[in-house]
């Protein structure tokens, strides 16, 4: 096991609402591309946000680098960057540079290692031309490129993207994916439907009905999981 | 006249955030309290469109701050002409269009995260009754990337109804629009948690 990107779940689970959103989750984690799949409601998008503290369990263990999300959330969130579906959810200030910046703010870099570090994300992910342009003006695909980027300038250690094709056309999804699967050194947990993307991953966990229903090689559990929905 | 910054070097670029705000809510007032001649109406639209010329913005970025408030100028003259003399109506209109281009003239040259910091710094007092300046600047740049947003859920709540043949009523609009307005503030405080900015 890799120590240094190692995710553990010891018998975790999380109510809401009277419901059971994960049930007795245990795995331990060190590939560098996770998928997790599974259909609406079985629970993936909690399990992923466990990893950056968004929700937090109410029994059992979540480790994520070694880091406690519930005690250490803050250092947990600078090195776990989470992308969401909905690009403009993500969106906090008015401009492009603006918004990859923010990401930066708090942290003690100066004006100009801000500027050379948004700078660079805007070139790596072809955002050149619209850095001073209005973020919601942007083209869906532009706005999830975006949303990496400001994600990708706080330099974290792990990536949680939650289903981050789900509103793209094809091309998009295409660029989008490939950007994630085979241009970041990151480690990467992908919540996604797109049974493609999760064949790409060195693992894939299979959840349903909150619990954690298989794990392992993708070709076979993802095999398994087409036999089980058609 | 929902304006962002546009890059550049001039003067108005330069000033201190901070100073700069005071001087333009401090030019905003006079020209409310002053402007109430046609040739004072003149010179005032001659000091704004210095002010653009400086910032190196031009007559095009004027006058498309100006188009984009076009309504505003609509409901506030045609009532007036009924009322008040033509030249009382437009001098009354014309003060607002100029303070509003004002406006548009400081965001145009202020980077929003410039405005954060000087925000946060002139908030720091607040920190001994237990306000966080940083909350308020985070307050305030999330009030600024919302209008927008806020406006696109309008639109979409608007489209719906009309494709289902909805009349057009307070309420069936309202409150779709505000269910999505909340949910956009939670997915919004997601973001922001996400990315490691204490709330």
């Amino acid at each position: 096991m890799n120590a240094d990107r190692l995710i553990s779940f010891r018998a975790v689970s999380v109510d809401f609402d009277n419901r059971t959103a994960l049930d007795d989750v245990s795995v331990l984690l060190d590939q560098k591309r996770i998928a997790v799949i599974g259909s609406n409601g079985s629970g993936k998008s909690t399990f992923a946000r466990l990893l950056n503290g968004l929700a937090s369990a109410s029994r059992g263990e979540v480790r994520v680098h070694g880091i406690d999300p519930v005690r250490q959330g803050r250092l947990l969130r600078r090195r776990v960057g989470f992308i969401f579906s909905n690009p403009d959810s993500q969106i906090v200030m008015p401009t492009v540079a603006e918004d990859i910046a923010f990401t930066l703010r708090g942290r003690g870099l100066s004006r100009t290692e801000v500027d050379e570090r948004v700078s660079r994300m805007i070139d790596t992910y072809g955002l050149s031309g619209h850095e001073d342009s209005p973020a919601h003006s942007l083209s869906g695909g532009q706005k999830q490129l975006l949303a990496m980027s400001s994600v990708l300038v706080g330099e974290p250690e792990l990536i949680v993207a939650d289903e981050p094709t789900a509103l793209l056309d094809a091309a998009n999804t295409r660029r989008i994916s490939n950007h994630l699967l085979d241009h970041m050194p990151q480690q990467l947990v992908l919540v996604t439907h797109d049974l493609r993307l999760a064949r790409r991953c060195d693992v894939v966990l299979w959840f349903d009905q909150g619990r954690l229903f298989r794990q392992g090689d993708p070709h076979t559990v993802i095999a398994d999981y087409e036999r089980n929905h058609a | 006249m929902i304006s962002v910054y546009r890059s550049g070097t001039s003067i108005l670029h330069r000033l201190p955030p901070g100073l700069k705000l005071i001087g333009f809510i401090g030019l905003s007032l006079l020209i409310a309290a002053t402007t109430t001649h046609l040739l004072e109406v003149v010179s005032a639209s001659t000091f704004v469109m210095t002010g653009y010329a400086l910032a190196g913005l031009g007559v095009r970025a004027l006058a498309s701050q100006v188009l984009s408030v076009r309504w505003v100028v609509i409901f506030m003259l045609v009532p007036q002409l009924l009322f008040l003399p033509a030249l009382d109506a437009v001098t009354n209109t014309a003060r607002v269009v100029l303070i509003l281009a004002l406006a548009a003239l400081f965001t145009m040259t202020t980077r929003i995260p410039d405005l954060l910091d000087a925000a946060e710094r002139a908030a720091s007092p607040l920190r001994r009754v237990g306000i966080r300046p940083e909350s308020v600047a985070l307050l305030l740049a999330l009030s600024i990337t919302s209008i927008p947003v806020i406006a696109g859920f309008a639109a979409t709540v608007r489209d719906a109804q009309r494709a289902r043949g909805i009349p057009a009523h307070r309420v069936s609009f309202a409150v779709p629009l505000l269910i999505m307005s909340l949910k956009h503030a939670d997915d919004l405080a997601d973001a922001v948690s996400s990315r490691g900015i204490e709330q």
